[in-house]
């Protein structure tokens, strides 16, 4: 049984500003209610597959110069730095 | 000038001199001007469009290489990125962003010529199955406008069947391409897991979604995949792909060929008259020589709750990163706290993707994830080991693309549930990593119904095949113009 204030720590982790916090439950309930038919799948023995990549399978962690300044693209920027909310 | 024609087509009477790149790409935006309005398919058209076709017909008239598209007008889904373009995923949260570079699919097309003609709608950021959950509206089926064309490329759908572009790229985490392609008559295609590089897809269920190609004949897909497949650097997921030609050996034919149909996609829920059409697309293929037999996949039951759990998991991931501040909206950063701007920025998603979110942050958190989220990937797990072994005795499957017919827009909106299980005949292919491919293939009540055909994974071209010798089979109504 989800309630109420689960989904309101939920949506404060998760940074979402909901202001009414009852019209997500309903749905949201009925969501994670119907996720309870995995309790019937019998599948807890089964391994949990995995794709696995090596190294040196991955690419080469290496700086890929690009052709104009991204940081122009953003709205708040200062010189070489991302302008954001004061953390108070 | 005939607007419907194929891909294939195009290239030839361009080739011939029959039509020019102007003529087409004009009378293609009068058509969206035309009818646009009333389906909404696009989110964006390329101002451009015009001048880009000039170029490429100068270059056929001076005798310089041309790519493979020549001028081909293509829609792109508004979740792809194209350089210097609007990305807005169908979300107030990118309605101002540009994307800076070009996703490879869109790189591999510009170096063929394709024109690309618009963005198209989708669900917000593609989590939705009707297209109704665009922030922008909903796009309309071309069929009956008071109808949803499925989703959630729907946009990209709508466009290729009425006419408005050849084709179109879509993207496929549940059946994203392969509903709306059954909804609106218009073929649809969910690569095997990595055939597609996914560099420039705006992410949200990384593990499984995949770009796919709509078009109106399976030869036309045959054409797109040989155009965009293959290994990607910036896509260590990409695949192996040695120069593949899909075209050739198409019409190969599925004498021999064994196909299981699928007992749970045939069963509850499903409307008689799409079950009757799945029935009688395996007759048209047993009269062509394959054999078809009833196969059970038990975890079929349970794979949409795996499916919402592990895609609600990765899109709360996935996100994350949309705090407003190196991308989103116009919105001040004065007056506010750190953690209250990015709270009250992201107020800008949604009720879909909210919901999706706060799902995504329930089922894999501490006291939960043993009950959803880890039991949601052992059943990802025993569906892939349960198809594996169905391919040792068939090489295709057969089901409804999806088990009911269109129905009317807002019908289903409030009832997630039953949205939910709209997707039970698509997931399958999304959590196995296998191709699977709508093909048109019946309507009822002036509504299209699609057959989905699955293949083993790498077995893209054996699917295709397939697909082309069912849709040898069908003669549908055309689009009215």
């Amino acid at each position: 049984m989800v309630t109420e204030e689960e989904i309101e720590q939920v949506t404060k982790l998760m940074k979402i500003d909901v202001h009414d916090h009852k019209e997500y439950v309903d749905k949201v309930h009925a969501m994670i209610d119907y996720f309870d038919i995995l309790d019937k799948a019998g599948a807890d023995e089964e391994e949990i597959i995995s794709q696995e990549l090596s190294i040196p399978e991955l690419r080469n962690d290496e700086h890929i110069p690009h052709d104009e300044k991204l940081i122009e693209k953003l709205k708040n920027y200062k010189g070489q730095y991302v302008r954001a909310p004061k953390m108070v | 000038m005939n607007l419907n024609i194929s891909a294939l087509e195009y290239v030839q009477q361009v080739k011939n001199g029959d039509i020019t790149v102007e003529d087409f790409i004009s009378k293609t935006l009068e058509r969206i001007s035309k009818v646009d309005e009333k389906l909404h398919a696009f989110l964006d058209v390329n101002s451009e469009a015009q001048d880009n076709a000039r170029e490429i017909d100068k270059k056929i008239k001076t005798g310089e290489k041309t790519g493979k598209c020549f001028g081909m007008p293509i829609s792109i889904k508004d979740n792809i990125c194209i350089k210097n373009s609007k990305t807005t995923c169908g979300s107030k949260m990118l309605e101002d962003f540009v994307s800076p570079y070009d996703a490879t699919v869109i790189k591999k097309l510009k170096e063929q010529d394709a024109i690309f003609i618009g963005k198209t709608n989708l669900d917000e950021f593609a989590m939705g199955i009707t297209s109704e959950f665009s922030a922008f509206g909903p796009s309309r089926n071309p069929w009956n406008a008071e109808y949803v064309p499925g989703g959630s490329s729907g946009g990209s759908a709508v466009s290729v069947s009425a006419l408005e572009c050849v084709a179109s790229l879509g993207s496929d985490t549940g059946g994203s391409v392969r509903n709306p392609a059954s909804f609106c008559s218009t073929v649809g295609y969910k690569p095997t897991y990595g055939l597609i590089s996914r560099y420039g897809l705006i992410s949200y269920a990384n593990s499984i979604e995949q770009i796919g190609p709509i078009t109106r004949t399976v030869k036309d897909l045959a054409f797109m995949l040989n155009l965009i497949t293959g290994i990607d650097p910036h896509d260590n997921t990409t695949i192996h792909n040695p120069e593949e030609d899909y075209l050739s050996g198409i019409d190969n034919g599925i004498k021999g060929k064994k196909i299981g149909i699928i007992k749970e996609m045939m069963g509850e829920g499903i409307d008689s008259t799409v079950r009757s059409a799945t029935e009688d697309a395996a007759s048209k293929l047993e009269s062509l020589g394959a054999e078809c037999q009833e196969i059970s996949l038990d975890m079929v039951k349970y794979s949409v709750a795996a499916y919402y759990t592990i895609t609600a998991t990765e899109a709360g991931s996935n996100l994350a990163r949309y705090d407003n501040i190196r991308y989103g909206y116009d919105f001040s950063l004065e007056g506010y706290e750190f953690n209250s701007y990015i709270s009250k920025a992201r107020a800008k998603f949604g009720p879909e993707v909210t919901r999706r979110m706060i799902l995504g942050g329930f089922v894999p958190s501490a006291g939960h994830a043993g009950k959803y989220f880890q039991k949601a990937l052992k059943v990802k797990s025993k569906l892939t080991r349960e198809v594996k072994e169905a391919f040792q005795k068939f090489d295709y499957l057969i089901g409804p693309t999806v088990p009911v017919l269109p129905f009317k827009i807002g019908e289903k909106i409030d009832d997630p549930i039953a949205l939910f299980l709209i997707d039970i005949n698509t997931v399958t292919a999304n959590l196995t990593g296998i191709p699977a491919i709508s093909v048109p293939y019946a309507m009822s009540k002036g509504l299209p119904i699609g057959v989905q055909l699955m293949a083993d994974s790498g077995k893209d071209k054996s699917l295709l095949q397939a697909a082309y010798a069912l849709e040898g089979e069908v003669k549908l109504p055309e689009m009215k113009i």
